[in-house]
């Protein structure tokens, strides 16, 4: 619960972090223009290393956002030690929420990644295993998802933290809002849009300029009988499920693969069952 | 030996480390490098779409994502032989100004003013100067505005693609920002009064300017590359522009002819120069600026000037423009490569793809502003620090005096963990 945190006396210490990324994330926070201004009078503002010179790496936090995906080693033990000090972790973006295009890098044969281009073997700060997103590292209370994450959202959820109030993410898909914004639809255009199984909060704002849905807000949570209906749809289309795997692991590269081939397994018995049925 | 390590400077975009050791008041090394984590963006595009890279490279920076998208857009498009239409190149410059824009002003107020004025952050600045940071949140507004207007985002365009554009800005939309930008000379010319009164070291060290220039404009792109007094096609980069790595560092080095160059505003000024707007020049002339100009502190003062340049360039460029639809310039895919660069608010950036028959990407090679400007940080940190030491300064006021330094290029490690480690040995 956002707020529960909240001394009775004095205001919520709060820190913002990245760790590997493109500062997009934390961009997006002070974009809120006057917003972030109003908020950071409203709390103590413990750490902010982008535009702060004087930040508290000790005192213990009653918010922490971490914008990133953890590659080095360094970034490892630092969002564990974020996680000690904290009572709230607060994961923004998709780097931190699905490890976004960085996670790319698992897919790939290390000379893929030129490796000799950038690495001597006496300096390699890469952490074992690979780019990984925050929650299989460390315990998230909140996701600020989107690639960059959506600022009227950011604005919210700062409000709901000042205001003590329960914070709940977007749970429709992407489409939901698409239409409200009468946008035509991508998939018969011939694109492979991702809107029917992503969840939105993002206002539809790439297929509403032409782009079709990458799924940079990780899949809608329970939402079974979608798959369903998007494998058909994308068979009807004529895409392979390779090709929704290549569109979708742009964003997802950790989760793609498994979580699609364990659905698309479920959609071709359920296809098949369906068939029997018609006999 | 004694060893100091001082932690935690901040206000930079990235994660860099400066190491220096002292002996006997000489300053015997300095290494700047990145130490963000490597995300080998070349590598992911190996084997993806050509349609892909405009997506995946906006991500490799936050606050110069629309530079690399378009950057991308263009190389991809030289690969694919596509001319983009006029009102293509017109979006695309206004896109570039609204990124500008915010930049200079996220930079100006939140990262290298706080040092002039002797606070910790911008944060702190607000109660006493609440005008000064009303005033860059206006500017940043203007700059995001504009950029997703035409973009369809604030950041990580959507709408800008390979071809053209997916979704156009209104005609209304359009005629506000007209009246936004008019209406923004106070806060422009104030901002560029106070970075001009600001006090700044006497320090130069002549190194030549390197930036995109055209007969015809102060420009961002489509342009040949000047370096000093010598002109090169973009498409001979790699003939001149040479990386190499050192080992302490996780982003490349690159030098012209073995040697290190100024990227960035105050470079654009100097190579620019006749190309400034009279209200620009006519700033430059009344506070005494002379060109070229090799003081790096005076990179914020650039930038300054810069927005009033961009402000009366994106009003004459709309002042005749009617937006209208038009259909994306669609590729007859075969093999090829491109090459392009943009002005990224801190300096020329590049972008170089080959694909194949199908249009796989096969090779991607991108050089960042910051790339370019590491050697010649690296340089001027080493005089300006023995400079401070000749004069006894105190190892305090050193390490201020080097990370405002730092801070005036406007550096972008990769833009992710925001500080810099300096250690600090001295015997």
């Amino acid at each position: 619960m956002a707020g529960k945190e909240k001394p009775e006396n004095g205001k919520l210490k709060v820190g913002f972090y990245n760790v590997t990324g493109c500062a997009g994330c934390l961009l997006s926070v002070i974009y809120t223009e006057g917003d972030f201004l109003e908020f950071s009078q409203q709390v103590d503002i413990v750490s902010f290393p982008f535009i702060k010179e004087k930040n508290d790496d000790e005192q213990e936090l009653d918010v922490a956002f971490i914008e990133g995906v953890v590659v080095t080693k360094a970034d490892e033990e630092t969002v564990k030690k974020i996680r000690e000090r904290s009572k709230m972790v607060v994961a923004l973006g998709a780097c931190a929420h699905l490890g976004n295009i960085p996670a790319l890098a698992k897919m790939k044969k290390s000379e893929d990644l030129e490796y000799l281009k950038y690495k001597k073997e006496d300096f390699n700060m890469d952490r074992e295993g690979g780019p990984a997103p925050l929650h299989t590292l460390i315990k998230i209370d909140y996701t600020l998802p989107g690639c960059p994450p959506d600022r009227d959202e950011i604005r919210q959820f700062m409000k709901y933290l000042l205001l003590g109030k329960t914070f709940r993410n977007y749970n429709d898909p992407v489409c939901v809002e698409c239409k409200l914004r009468n946008n035509g639809c991508l998939l018969d255009q011939g694109k492979i849009c991702l809107g029917p199984i992503i969840a939105g909060g993002c206002k539809a704002v790439c297929p509403s300029g032409g782009l079709k849905c990458y799924g940079c807000r990780g899949f809608v949570q329970g939402i079974d009988k979608e798959f369903d209906g998007y494998f058909r749809i994308m068979e009807d289309k004529g895409f392979s499920l390779d090709d929704v795997k290549r569109a979708l692991e742009t964003f997802m590269a950790i989760d793609a693969h498994k979580v699609l081939d364990e659905k698309f397994a479920q959609y071709q018995l359920n296809r098949k069952a369906r068939e029997e049925s018609y006999e | 030996m004694e060893k100091i390590n001082l932690n935690h400077i901040t206000k930079i975009e990235g994660h860099a480390r400066l190491s220096m050791k002292v002996e006997d008041g000489q300053l015997q090394q300095c290494e700047l490098g990145s130490i963000e984590g490597s995300r080998y963006f070349e590598g992911l595009l190996k084997g993806r779409r050509w349609y892909d890279a405009p997506e995946i490279t906006s991500r490799i920076c936050g606050i110069c994502s629309t530079a690399h998208g378009i950057c991308s857009v263009m190389a991809m498009e030289k690969a694919l032989d596509i001319e983009p239409s006029k009102q293509t190149l017109i979006l695309r410059e206004l896109q570039n100004l609204g990124e500008r824009f915010r930049s200079h002003a996220t930079h100006l107020y939140f990262l290298a003013l706080p040092d002039y004025l002797g606070y910790e952050s911008a944060l702190s600045m607000a109660p006493r100067y609440k005008k000064e940071i009303e005033r860059a949140l206006r500017l940043v507004k203007l700059g995001n505005d504009l950029t997703e207007a035409i973009s369809g985002r604030v950041m990580h365009q959507v709408a800008t693609t390979i071809g053209g554009f997916t979704h156009f800005p209104t005609q209304d939309q359009l005629d506000t920002f007209k009246e936004l930008l008019i209406a923004a000379e106070d806060d422009i010319q104030e901002t560029a009064r106070l970075f001009a009164s600001l006090p700044n070291p006497h320090f130069e060290r002549e190194v030549p300017s390197f930036s995109v220039v055209r007969d015809d404009s102060y420009a961002f792109c489509y342009g040949d590359i000047k370096i000093g007094e010598k002109v090169f096609k973009q498409e001979n980069y790699a003939d001149i522009l040479k990386e190499y790595h050192e080992s302490y560092s996780n982003a490349n080095f690159v030098v012209i002819d073995g040697k290190d160059y100024y990227v960035g505003a105050l470079a654009r000024v100097n190579n620019n120069y006749d190309k400034l707007h009279p209200k620009a020049k006519a700033f430059l002339e009344a506070i005494k600026f002379k060109v070229p100009c090799f003081n790096p502190y005076l990179n914020n003062l650039a930038q300054a000037v810069e927005l009033i340049h961009h402000r009366e360039s994106a009003i004459e460029l709309l002042n005749d423009f009617k937006v209208q639809h038009e259909e994306l310039v669609k590729p007859d895919v075969k093999a090829g490569k491109g090459i392009a660069a943009n002005e990224a608010p801190r300096g020329t950036l590049w972008h170089e793809y080959e694909i194949d028959d199908n249009g796989i990407i096969t090779h991607a090679n991108i050089v960042t502003p910051t790339a370019q400007a590491l050697l010649n940080m690296e340089k001027d940190i080493k005089v300006m620090t023995q400079k401070l030491l000749d004069e006894k300064a105190p190892k305090d006021d050193i390490v201020m005096e080097i990370e405002k330094l730092i801070r005036n290029y406007d550096p972008c490690f990769s833009c992710a963990t925001h500080f810099l480690e300096v250690d600090w040995d001295e015997k």
